[in-house]
């Protein structure tokens, strides 16, 4: 009868707005709402040719060698499938190369949220010297200035030569139109009840149950991200630190918002593991990094800001133990209890949130981490289950069941139709 | 009149002290008695209605998959003038008197969002940064540290489920009928479903029910669909929808 039931007939109101708001399409099951939120101006095609070309660009980096792309690969879902980014001259950084894919959403930019904005990300990867080495923005310019591509490009864009404030808008104009929506999750939420297998489906239940990973990674057909964009201490960084000690040294090193210099603490020394607490100085986000998106995650390991977790049953091994206790452990990190069947489903689960673009990457990516699913380095069966341990944690409930098989997110054991 | 062979135990379940837990996660099927419509001779159609009383044969009609979206109109005013006759004091709002909207979502602005417009920079104090980004920068906790941006995402989510649920109800298909009938077409704008007087005993059902256990019988008979799960997404949005247009009206638990 009424106009919006034509409007929300391919449901999560994906098309609804795209009208009124200046979005552009988006992919299924992105937000044109989050878009409007997050999205200043849409980018121009102009713009976003000259970003695209400095993006994959390696003469922005020192000795020609590394481009953005080196470490955000676009054919390898803008991830680099290394654990830790490797720069100019083979200099391994501190931290995991996360996707630029959806960047454009996040509300603030890094492991640590040290950028606000894309712009003000992309000026820092160019300076800092294992990544792409440039001696200072002036430096840059010159150079940028003196390809004739770009000068004229430019010129065309703004009527002046490039500053580096131009760059990184083009840069961050580019970044903008890397988006990641499609996957065989979203047919499902769309209502294509046989987008999902059963094992996918259950571990969705589980997603938001037993396994409490809404907690931080809550997605919704406004914010489906996957990720609250929010900093908290899992234990990933107690893997090898001594927070305490190691916070007390760097209160007496940070300088108060010097963005350069954190981004050198980050990348380059051991102060890498305090996270947040670089950024704010407070105690309470020593070891806390952003939580990560998990569209494409599947194929954008390997995993944490460390890149410490190669599979995701390693990921799942460490959260159903509860994290790895240390004094600032978030209080959301609990033992889960769950069973190995259940670890499969939260796989699969992972593995659906992937854009169809990257199907070929997943099959490989998702046979590479099979082969790797009995060397389990993370796995603690004991502890997981509540036989072993005290980590003040409330025990796993044996007896919470997966509302899936209680039928309750639709029919499983016997499909419709 | 009707059959309703499952009420005895359900409401046995209850006075057992089966308990809550019994309750809670019994399946749609089994916490609903069924609606049993008696069969035409002629193999007509037979409709009924939410009161689980009145029905309608639709004469000449054997195929319900043939009944158009006008034909499922149609059978609905009958349905509702039988029904009036009936029950001539009920309360039951004329369609002018509409209740409470809710109001409509209206997503922000781009040039109102909270975007920070430089970012910080390489000179920038970061508790001053964080203090004019309002709390989007979190500072110490994990909990509590709520941004504009977090208000914006959670009003405009809670839009989309009316809206989901705007949708829902009015479309016959997702609520899966049979019969081509939407709940719009006896409650326009969902008026009549008085969401705020629920938990209240229910004849039909014979037992306490919840709103969601009226929408399931309504799914039932007179749209002829499936039940749907308690946690179904489809019944979570229309929920939503329900409540939200009745914003500002009192609650009124067990009313009639
Ligand atoms: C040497 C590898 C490398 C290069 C080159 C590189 N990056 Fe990164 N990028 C990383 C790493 C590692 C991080 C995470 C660092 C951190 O959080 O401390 C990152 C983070 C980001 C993020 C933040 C994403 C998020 O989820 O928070 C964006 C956006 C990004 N890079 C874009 C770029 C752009 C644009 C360029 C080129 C100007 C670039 N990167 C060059 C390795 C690299
Ligand atoms: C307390 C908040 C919290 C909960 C609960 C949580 N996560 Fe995370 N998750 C994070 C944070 C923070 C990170 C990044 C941590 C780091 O790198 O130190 C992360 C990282 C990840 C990563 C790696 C992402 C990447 O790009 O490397 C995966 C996969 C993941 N989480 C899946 C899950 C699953 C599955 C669950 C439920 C079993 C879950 N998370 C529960 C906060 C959480
Ligand atoms: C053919 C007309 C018709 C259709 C279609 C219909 N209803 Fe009803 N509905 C009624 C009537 C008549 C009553 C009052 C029954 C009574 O009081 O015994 C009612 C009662 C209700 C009530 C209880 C109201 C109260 O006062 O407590 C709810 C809730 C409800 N319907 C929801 C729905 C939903 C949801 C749908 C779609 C799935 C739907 N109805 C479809 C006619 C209809």
């Amino acid at each position: 009868m009424k106009a919006i039931s034509f409007a929300g007939a391919l449901t999560l109101a994906t098309a609804a707005f795209a009208g009124d708001s200046g979005a552009p399409k988006l992919p299924l099951g992105l937000s044109p709402q989050l878009y409007q939120l997050t999205v200043p101006a849409p980018p121009t095609p102009a713009q976003v040719a000259l970003g695209e070309r400095l993006f994959n660009d390696k003469r922005l980096s020192a000795d020609d060698s590394v481009s953005c792309a080196t470490c955000h690969d676009p054919a390898k879902a803008f991830a680099d499938g290394k654990p830790q980014a490797v720069g100019i001259k083979n200099q391994v950084g501190q931290r995991n190369s996360p996707t630029v894919l959806n960047a454009l959403f996040l509300a603030t930019q890094f492991w640590d949220g040290r950028a606000g904005t894309l712009e003000d990300q992309a000026k820092l990867p160019i300076l800092n010297p294992i990544e792409m080495g440039m001696p200072s923005p002036e430096a840059v310019v010159a150079k940028v200035r003196a390809i004739p591509e770009y000068r004229d490009g430019f010129k065309q864009l703004n009527g002046r030569e490039a500053t580096y404030d131009d760059i990184a808008s083009a840069i961050a104009a580019f970044e903008r139109t890397a988006l990641a929506g499609n996957s065989r999750f979203d047919r499902f939420i769309a209502g294509d009840s046989k987008a999902l297998s059963a094992q996918e489906k259950r571990g969705w239940a589980l997603f938001n149950g037993k396994a409490r990973c809404n907690t931080c990674h809550a997605g919704n057909a406004i914010s489906p991200l996957f990720s609250d964009q929010k900093f908290h201490n899992i234990g990933i960084a107690a893997h090898k630190q001594d927070f305490v000690q190691l916070a007390t040294e760097a209160l007496r090193i940070v300088r108060a918002g010097d963005e350069q210099q954190i981004d050198r603490l980050a990348l380059e020394t051991k102060f890498s593991e305090l996270g947040r607490f670089l950024v704010t100085r407070k105690e309470n986000d020593i070891g806390s990094f952003k939580t990560p998106t998990l569209r494409n995650i599947g194929v954008t390991g390997p995993y944490m800001h460390d890149g410490s977790l190669t599979t995701l049953w390693d990921v799942m091994d460490h959260y159903n133990k509860g994290g790895v206790p240390n004094p600032f452990l978030d209080g959301g990190m609990q033992r889960l209890g769950l069973t190995e069947p259940e670890i499969d489903e939260l796989v699969a689960f992972m593995f659906a949130l992937t854009s169809e673009d990257f199907q070929a990457l997943e099959k490989k990516e998702l046979a590479r981490q099979r082969a790797r699913k009995n060397n389990r380095p993370e796995r603690d069966t004991a502890v997981a289950m509540g036989k072993k341990g005290h980590l003040g944690d409330l025990a796993p409930n044996p007896d919470i069941k997966n509302p899936a098989e209680m039928g309750l997110y639709g029919p499983i054991a016997n499909p419709e139709k | 009149m009707h059959v309703r062979n499952k009420l005895g135990l359900a409401a046995l379940g209850l006075g057992l002290g089966l308990g809550l837990s019994a309750w809670q996660t019994a399946s749609a099927d089994s916490s609903n008695p069924q609606h049993r419509v008696p069969r035409s001779s002629d193999g007509d159609v037979v409709i009924a209605l939410c009161d689980g009383q009145t029905t309608l044969e639709v004469e000449g009609v054997k195929d319900p998959s043939s009944i158009s979206r006008e034909k499922a109109q149609a059978i609905s005013d009958e349905l509702m003038t039988a029904w009036r006759k009936k029950n001539p004091d009920a309360r039951w709002d004329p369609p002018t008197r509409l209740v409470a909207q809710a109001n409509p979502p209206r997503p922000p602005p781009a040039s109102s969002a909270p975007v920070k417009a430089g970012g910080q920079t390489a000179s920038s104090d970061p508790d001053e940064a964080a203090r004019r980004a309002g709390a989007n920068v979190q500072d110490g906790h994990t909990y509590g540290a709520f941004s504009a941006r977090d208000e914006a995402i959670w009003k405009a989510s809670a839009e989309q489920a009316v809206k989901e649920g705007h949708r829902v109800f009015h479309d016959a298909k997702t609520l899966g009928s049979t019969v081509a009938i939407s709940c719009d077409m006896c409650h326009p704008d969902g008026s009549n479903t008085h969401p705020e007087t629920y938990p209240k005993y229910q004849v039909q059902l014979g037992r306490v029910a919840l709103l969601r256990d009226m929408i399931n019988w309504c799914i039932e008979n007179p749209v002829r669909g499936k039940p749907l799960a308690e946690d179904d997404p489809r019944m979570k949005a229309m929920e939503a929808y329900l409540y939200a247009q009745r914003k500002g009206v009192k609650l009124e638990y067990g009313k009639h």
